[in-house]
C-alpha cells in the first residue's frame, strides 16, 4: 500500500490512497481562495498565447495560400 | 445494490438511475468500439498503407464509422451525463423508472435498426445498404430501415428530453422560488435546442425521406433534405458539445482541486447557445447552388456570433482550473499549470481535450468564412477540423469522464489510474498527427470521403512537407487513435468486472466562486428563452426554405436546383415575408 493510506472511511475500514482514486488533487488545498482573493492572471497570459498564436496562423494561411501561388481566381 | 460505502455513492441514493445510465453508456461504449474500428479501417484503406476492405464498400464503413461515432456514441452517452446530472443535482429520482427504460428501449431499438441497415451494405444480396453517410441527405438514398431506425433513434431522446423537464417540472412544484440548479439548467436549455433543431430533421426524414425510399413518392427536392438536414446538422454540434461543457463548467474545475469561476456567466453561455446554434445551418452550404449569396451572408454572420459564448467559456473554464492550481499552491503567470493533477486521468484528458478544442477553433473559424471556406469545402481539412471538435474535445472529455463517472455509477473503483492516463495521452497524440496532417492535405487539395484519393497522371503538392508524410502521419495517428480506444474499453470493461470499493471516487462538488444568487432571475426564465429562439429560427430560415421550394420545383421537384440569386421568386419570398410578418405579428400582440 503506497504512503498516504492514513484516513480513516465511516466503515472504520482504511480509505484507498488518495492519489489512486479519480477526482482526488494529489496534494491537499494550501490556501483557500475566495473570489475577492483570485485574480484570474494567469488565464489572461493563456488567451493572450493563444490570440498570438491565432493571428499568426491567419497570417501563414495568406502567405502559403494566396502570396505562394500565382491568382488562380483570375489565372 | 448497495455498495459498502453505506449510501452516499450516486449508485446508492439513485440504484434506478444508475442503472440507466449504466446501460447507455454500454450502447456507447459498444458503438465506440465498432466505429474506431471503422476509422482504422479508413486510415489505412485511404492512405494506401494496408487494405482489408474492397474499395466498392468505403461508404459502407464511412457510414457506419460517422453514425456509430458522431450520432449513436455521443449522444448515447450524453442520455447517461443529462441523467446523472439531472437525478444528482436536483436531488431526486426520475419520476418513472419505466418512462426511463421506455426512451432507452426507444433509442437502442432505432441505433439497432439504422446499424443493421448500414451494416447490410457489406452483403449485396441481402438488397439493404444505407451508403448515405451520416449526413444522410437526397439524392443518396438508403433502405428504409435506416430512416425508420433513425426516426426511432430521435424521437427517443425527445421521451429522455420529456424525463428531465417532468423532473425539473416536480421539483419546481417542491421549490417554487429556487434558482434552477445549474446542471438541471444545462440539461434544459441543451434539449429546448435540440427540441428546435430535430423538427428540421424529423420532417425531412418523415415527410420526404421514408416516403420517398418506400417508393410512395418518385423524387424529393435533394435542396430541401440538404437544408433541413443542416437546419439541423450545425445544432447538433452543440448537442455534442454541451454535455462536454457541463463537465468542463461543473467538474473539471473540482477534478483541478477549484471551484467554478462564476455561476451565472455558465448560465449565459448556454442561453445564448440556445439562441444561436440553429439559425446557422446554413453555413454549410456555402458551394450549394440554389440558395442567395444573401442568405448565405446573414447565416456567416450569425456564426461569428457563436464565437462569444465559446470565448466565453474558454475564460470561464481556464480561470476556474486556474483556480484550482493557486489553491494549491501554483505561482507565477504559468507555473501554475505544474500546479495541476496532472496525473488524474480525468482531469488531463479533459484539459487535453480543451486545448485540442482550441485549435479547433481556428480551422472552424476558416471553416466559418464564406470565401475562404471555397479553399478547403469538401477536402481532408474539414475531418481535420471535426476530430477536433467532436473528435476529441467531445469525445476524449466523454472518455475521460467516464474514469470519474463510471465509478459513481458502478461504485466500482476505476481499474487503473495509469492506464488511463496512457489512454488520454494517446488519444492527444494520435489526434496530433491525424489531424494537423489532414488539416494539411486538405489544403494541399486532396478530397474527404473517397477510398482512392491517389489518382493517376496527377500530383497533389504540398507548400510544406511531402504527400507521403502526410499519408504517414495519418495511417500512424488513426493507429494511436484505435488502440487508445482499445485501452479505453478494457479499463471500463475491468473497473465494471471488479470488487464494490469503499470510496470508488471522490464524487464531491463544491460550489461556485460566485452563485447564481446575483444573477438576474430572468435569466431562469425558459419559457422566454425557448421564445426568442423560435423567433430567430423563423426569421433565419422562412425566406431561404421559400426559395428553395421555389427553386427546386416545389416540395418533391425532381430537377436539379438552379443558381438562385435573390430575385429569384420575388413573388413567393414576398407573400412569405408578409405572411411570416403577420405571424409575427400575431404571436407578439
Ligand atoms: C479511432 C479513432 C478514429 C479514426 C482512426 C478516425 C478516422 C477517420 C478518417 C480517416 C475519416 C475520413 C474518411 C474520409 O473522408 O475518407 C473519418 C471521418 C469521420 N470521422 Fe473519424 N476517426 C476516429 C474517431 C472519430 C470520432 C471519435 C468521431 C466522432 C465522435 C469521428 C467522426 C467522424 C465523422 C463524422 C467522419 C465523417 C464521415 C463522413 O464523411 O460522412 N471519428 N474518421
Ligand atoms: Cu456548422
Amino acid at each position: 500500500m503506497p504512503a498516504n493510506a492514513d484516513s480513516q472511511g465511516d466503515s472504520g475500514q482504511a480509505d484507498p490512497p488518495v492519489d489512486s482514486i479519480v477526482g482526488t488533487a494529489d496534494d491537499g488545498i494550501v490556501r483557500e481562495l475566495g473570489h475577492d482573493d483570485f485574480d484570474p492572471v494567469g488565464t489572461l497570459v493563456l488567451v493572450l498565447i493563444y490570440m498570438a498564436i491565432l493571428i499568426g496562423m491567419w497570417v501563414f494561411m495568406y502567405f502559403v495560400e494566396f502570396l505562394g501561388r500565382g491568382l488562380t481566381v483570375v489565372g | 445494490m448497495a455498495t459498502a460505502s453505506g449510501g452516499d455513492e450516486f449508485v446508492d441514493k439513485f440504484p434506478d438511475e444508475a442503472a440507466i445510465i449504466k446501460a447507455s453508456f454500454l450502447i456507447a461504449f459498444v458503438s465506440l468500439g465498432i466505429g474506431a474500428f471503422f476509422g482504422l479501417i479508413q486510415a489505412l484503406h485511404r492512405t494506401n498503407v494496408f487494405r482489408v476492405i474492397d474499395s466498392a464498400d468505403y461508404y459502407t464503413v464511412l457510414t457506419g464509422h460517422g453514425v456509430l461515432l458522431a450520432i449513436v456514441f455521443t449522444i448515447f452517452f450524453l442520455c447517461g451525463v443529462f441523467h446523472w446530472a439531472v437525478a444528482r443535482s436536483l436531488d431526486r429520482p426520475a419520476e418513472s423508472a419505466l418512462f426511463s427504460w421506455a426512451w432507452v428501449g426507444l433509442m437502442t431499438t432505432g441505433a439497432v435498426l439504422a446499424t443493421v441497415a448500414i451494416l447490410g451494405g457489406f452483403v449485396p444480396n441481402l438488397g439493404m445498404s444505407a451508403d448515405v453517410l451520416f449526413t444522410f441527405y437526397a439524392p443518396l438514398q438508403a433502405h428504409p430501415i435506416f430512416y425508420i431506425g433513425l426516426a426511432m433513434f430521435i424521437v427517443g431522446t425527445w421521451l429522455a428530453g420529456a424525463d428531465w423537464f417532468l423532473s425539473y417540472r416536480a421539483w419546481r412544484q417542491e421549490h417554487p422560488d429556487e434558482r434552477i440548479p445549474l446542471q438541471t439548467f444545462m440539461v434544459l436549455t441543451t434539449m429546448i435546442m435540440w427540441y428546435i433543431s430535430t423538427l428540421g430533421v424529423a420532417v425531412s426524414v418523415v415527410f420526404f425521406l421514408i416516403p420517398w425510399s418506400l417508393g410512395l413518392i418518385e423524387s424529393v427536392n435533394p435542396l430541401l433534405t440538404r437544408t433541413l438536414f443542416w437546419y439541423f446538422g450545425h445544432p447538433i454540434v452543440y448537442f455534442w458539445l454541451m454535455p462536454a461543457y457541463l463537465l468542463w463548467y461543473t467538474v473539471l474545475p473540482k477534478l483541478a482541486g477549484g471551484r467554478l469561476f462564476s455561476d451565472p456567466l455558465a448560465r449565459v453561455v448556454f442561453v445564448l447557445f440556445l439562441l444561436l446554434s440553429t439559425p446557422v445551418g446554413i453555413h454549410h452550404q456555402y458551394l450549394d447552388p440554389g440558395i442567395a449569396e444573401g442568405f448565405k451572408f446573414i447565416a456567416m454572420t450569425n456564426t461569428m456570433f457563436l464565437l462569444l459564448p465559446s470565448l466565453l467559456t474558454a475564460f470561464t473554464v481556464v480561470a476556474s482550473v486556474e483556480h484550482g492550481a493557486r489553491q494549491r499552491g501554483g505561482e507565477g503567470y504559468l507555473r501554475w499549470l505544474g500546479a495541476l493533477p496532472w496525473r488524474d486521468p480525468a482531469f488531463t484528458g479533459m484539459a487535453l481535450a480543451g486545448a485540442m478544442f482550441a485549435a479547433g477553433g481556428f480551422s472552424g473559424m476558416i471553416n466559418a468564412g464564406m470565401n475562404i471556406n471555397y479553399l478547403i469545402h469538401n477536402t481532408l481539412w474539414v475531418p481535420g477540423h471535426f476530430h477536433l471538435t467532436v473528435g476529441t474535445a467531445v469525445a476524449l472529455t466523454m472518455m475521460a469522464g467516464s474514469y470519474w463517472l463510471v465509478p459513481q455509477v458502478t461504485g466500482r473503483k476505476l481499474y487503473s489510474r495509469p492506464i488511463g492516463l496512457l489512454q488520454v495521452i494517446m488519444w492527444f497524440v494520435g489526434m496530433v498527427f491525424m489531424s494537423n496532417a489532414m488539416h494539411r492535405a486538405g489544403l494541399a487539395g486532396i478530397p474527404r470521403r473517397t477510398a482512392e484519393p491517389q489518382y493517376q497522371n496527377f500530383e497533389f503538392l504540398t507548400p510544406i512537407g511531402s504527400i507521403f508524410e502526410l499519408r504517414v502521419q495519418i495511417a500512424l495517428g488513426g493507429t494511436l487513435l484505435f488502440l487508445s480506444v482499445v485501452l479505453f474499453l478494457f479499463n471500463i470493461l475491468l473497473t465494471s468486472l471488479g470488487e464494490e470499493s469503499d470510496r470508488p471516487v471522490d464524487s464531491y462538488l463544491p460550489e461556485p466562486l460566485s452563485g447564481p444568487e446575483g444573477s438576474p432571475r430572468i435569466l431562469d426564465n425558459l419559457t422566454m428563452w425557448t421564445g426568442i429562439a423560435a423567433v430567430l429560427v423563423v426569421l433565419a430560415y422562412t425566406l431561404p426554405l421559400a426559395g428553395i421550394i421555389q427553386n427546386g420545383g416545389g416540395l418533391f421537384g425532381g430537377g436539379l436546383p438552379v443558381p438562385a440569386t435573390v430575385s429569384a421568386g420575388v413573388d413567393l419570398v414576398l407573400t412569405t415575408v408578409t405572411s411570416a410578418f403577420n405571424t409575427l405579428w400575431g404571436v407578439v400582440a
